[in-house]
């Protein structure tokens, strides 16, 4: 898939209008808990999530040639169906690409937190909790479960789950969002389909000398060196 | 790779180790026509058979992400090893956090190395002289230069000119043509040139030619995959696609695999015998006996198997009292902004020879010189930035159509600078045999004493302002956690360029072997990895353990035949 100069200028338009206020602060440990909190009560946190059974890791020697996932899934049916629901929400189809839910990221996500490592092991806390939330949450205002509510209801949820400073009763909610949206990224992101809606080009086999960029990404690049008031390269490259 | 049959003969030399060192040995002495036996602790390992160069990392379990099974990566090259070995531990004082990368498989490190081949310079060779701190390498850059040039033609590396103090450019014919630069490389190039650092192609062991060879071909690289699964067009230098095959098609090589060596045994004149080792599969001992012993098992296998060795509770060639002491590791910190201006820019390919194509060496000698900085010696960047899944940071907390945009911008739009610097040894950080643990074999194990002194933690700081002002001048958003150094920097061993634990010297009594790597003790027991480095410069030590081996093993090769051996 290749872009046209018309999109990728429209990408451009677009990053300067995306605030960048909140950028980086999904990646930290814990949201600051000092926002106001949103517009109904929040339910308590579950209290504690039932460890998984034990399960084997792929070794420290599996066969490179043939990789597969030795443990097994856990997600329940409405747990999943849950994960697959937001995914779509989450990262929706649109023109470039299909919704990451409709694209079985969910079935990453699975993978994921069924895994017997210590990471994996952590975010599995993280999210199983969080669905539950969310369960218990959408009961509490719409008498149902998260996939039973409205699209509008479901938009509300997710609005509050992804506030810039989260109030104190909404740290660990949003926390939980932030992780399963930084997998969801991970996961859609790696597939043919991610990889296309970013208008990703490599892993292709390329004989002689690396081309380097393109005349168009030249351009684009000494553009933005006078944009910095920055002189000019002496020469191609430094080679 | 298999033993070789009908090897089974006497042998002149017995090699522990098949990385960088090993395979360098291997390869010059049997072509000097020596009889080697290569004893590899690791399983054989055949990289055209067992990597898997081309599937995408949604082909792996999570994504590729490493594991404590998989450390870098499911497709990382790294097999049946890692940051533990099962029923392999090793143990730490109290207070001490050390990381120790073990592969445990044949060709060892340089299966997935960084390829980053920077040469020392006069001032890495001398660095007491210099600043009153650490030791004197025996030998200076005028020794070690030839060996540059001929290993940078033997193993095939890319770069170009450097023209700076204390970093010592390559004598025509020595390097292939660096890869051009890509975008975000140029532009932290002008951003960085614009603030007084400089940036310079790298020096980096991948193919930009071909390289022919009757036994060993090796291809130009194709600008695709990613070198740490290892390259079965030889593109990369690892010894499994080129100094082991050579060695091999000598007939004079034979290499026993899942051989781990516990002890270098003594025979008549003070002299070694051979080794004993321990075969991982049956856990039978053997011994094997030749005319000379080289040892080249990483610096802290080495230093383990001459403490286990000799004398109870001092080990061999220790009369200095040096042994395992001196241990370095590089530090480590990492650095990422996004930005802007990169954000939603043009798409073309920049898979690129893998790795970085340029970088930034250390430019502040003479800021030092006069006393300016609080810190003794050097450090470089390397320099990352592609198109690709952005990194968490470099994301809002947005959902929906947002999101899909945030990361269309994103891709491609975060830059980073990975600082790289030298550790200066101090009196706390070694490695020792604890006296009350021991592995699945029975072999007493290590236990490492580690600490970073002030140089190492002012050195980071400071690293961390030259890479906020290169991003700061490029209206750049840094996305990195705002802590104290100590709590940014890697942990010791974490780099993988431990160093330093049988230093070389020019006296027997400060020192463990001399600059050929042998040892002061026992003369035919020669060391020849980064166990021998008399300090550990912040240029990655592997060019420089391939040119002292070659070094080393040419002068052994001499000494065998002149009967100095006999």
């Amino acid at each position: 898939m290749t872009f046209t100069r018309r999109t990728t200028l429209q990408w451009l338009a677009t990053a300067t209008a995306l605030s960048l206020a909140n950028r980086g602060v999904a990646a930290a440990a814990a949201p600051q808990a000092t926002g106001a909190p949103p517009s109904f009560k929040v339910v308590d946190w579950p209290a504690s999530i039932a460890p998984m059974p034990a399960a084997p890791g792929y070794g420290r020697d599996p066969d490179l040639t043939a990789p597969k996932v030795p443990w097994p899934l856990t997600l329940t049916k409405p747990q999943r169906a849950t994960v697959d629901m937001l995914g779509d929400m989450i990262l929706p189809a649109d023109a470039a690409s299909p919704g990451a839910g409709t694209l079985g990221v969910g079935a990453f996500i699975d993978e994921w937190i069924s895994a017997p490592y210590p990471q994996q092991q952590d975010d599995r806390g993280k999210i199983i909790a969080g669905l539950t939330w969310l369960d218990a949450q959408s009961r509490v205002l719409h008498g149902g479960a998260f996939t039973a509510a409205t699209a509008a209801q479901r938009a509300t949820l997710l609005d509050a789950l992804t506030v810039e400073t989260p109030s104190a009763a909404m740290a660990q909610p949003v926390a939980f969002m932030d992780r399963l949206r930084n997998l969801f990224v991970l996961g859609f992101y790696s597939l043919p389909e991610g990889k296309a809606d970013m208008g990703y080009i490599g892993d292709q086999p390329t004989e002689g000398p690396y081309p380097g960029p393109t005349p168009e990404a030249q351009a684009h690049f000494a553009a933005l060196l006078t944009t910095l008031k920055l002189p000019p390269l002496p020469s191609p490259s430094q080679a | 790779m298999a033993a070789a049959k009908g090897a089974d003969g006497p042998v002149d030399v017995i090699i522990v180790g098949s990385g960088a060192a090993g395979g360098m040995a291997a390869h010059v002495l049997t072509k000097a026509g020596v009889r080697c036996l290569i004893l590899e602790a690791g399983r054989d390992y055949d990289p055209q058979a067992e990597v898997n160069m081309f599937a995408p990392e949604s082909d792996a379990p999570l994504r590729g992400t490493g594991t404590p099974d998989k450390p870098f990566g499911y497709f990382d090259a790294t097999v049946d090893g890692g940051w533990q070995v099962e029923g392999e531990p090793y143990t730490m004082t109290e207070g001490s956090d050390f990381r120790w990368y073990r592969p445990r498989m044949l060709g060892g490190r340089t299966n997935h190395w960084g390829r980053h081949v920077p040469r020392f310079g006069a001032y890495d060779f001398k660095p007491f002289s210099r600043d009153g701190l650490g030791a004197d390498w025996p030998i200076g850059y005028d020794d070690v230069a030839p060996f540059y040039d001929r290993v940078e033609r033997m193993i095939g590396v890319n770069g170009g000119k450097l023209g700076l103090e204390n970093h010592p450019d390559s004598p025509p014919g020595c390097l292939m043509p660096p890869p051009k630069p890509r975008v975000p490389e140029m532009l932290i190039t002008a951003a960085a040139e614009s603030l007084g650092i400089p940036v310079r192609a790298a020096h980096t062991a991948v193919l930009t030619r071909d390289m022919p060879d009757k036994v060993a071909p090796r291809s130009a690289c194709f600008n695709a995959t990613p070198c740490t699964r290892g390259c079965t067009i030889g593109a990369m230098f690892q010894t499994t696609t080129s100094l082991l095959p050579m060695a091999k098609a000598t007939g004079r090589l034979r290499v026993v695999t899942d051989a781990m060596v516990s002890r270098v045994v003594m025979g008549a004149r003070g002299r070694a015998a051979g080794v004993e080792y321990v075969d991982r599969k049956t856990g039978q001992r053997h011994q094997v006996k030749a005319r000379a012993v080289v040892l080249a098992a990483g610096t802290g296998e080495t230093a383990r198997l001459l403490l286990n060795s000799g004398e109870a509770g001092r080990g061999l060639a220790n009369s200095s009292g040096e042994l395992g002491r001196n241990l370095t590791d590089s530090t480590g910190a990492s650095f990422r902004a996004f930005i802007p201006g990169l954000a939603g820019r043009p798409r073309y390919n920049e898979d690129g020879i893998g790795g970085q194509h340029i970088y930034i060496p250390f430019w502040q000698y003479e800021q030092q010189k006069r006393g300016e900085l609080d810190f003794a010696r050097g450090y470089h960047f390397e320099i990352g930035g592609r198109f690709g899944v952005p990194a968490e940071a470099a994301l809002p907390r947005v959902w929906g159509k947002d999101l899909k945009q945030a990361v269309r911008n994103a891709s491609g739009a975060t830059i980073g600078l990975t600082l790289r610097g030298e550790m200066i040894p101090n009196k706390d950080t070694f490695c020792e045999i604890d006296p009350n643990v021991k592995d699945k074999f029975g072999i007493p194990v290590l236990r490492f004493a580690f600490r970073w002194s002030k140089h190492e933690v002012n050195q980071v700081a400071h690293g961390r302002r030259a890479a906020h002002a290169v991003f700061k001048r490029l209206n750049g958003t840094i996305l990195d956690p705002d802590l104290p150094p100590e709590q940014i920097m890697t942990a010791g061993g974490e780099i993988i360029h431990e160093l330093g634990t049988a230093r070389m010297g020019a006296d027997p009594k400060s020192s463990v072997v001399d600059s050929y790597g042998q040892t002061w003790d026992v003369d035919n027991v020669v060391l020849m990895d980064g166990a021998t480095f008399a300090s550990g410069p912040h240029k990655n030590p592997t060019l420089t353990i391939l040119a002292l081996a070659l070094r080393a093993s040419e002068r052994l090769a001499t000494r065998l035949s002149s009967g100095a051996l006999a």
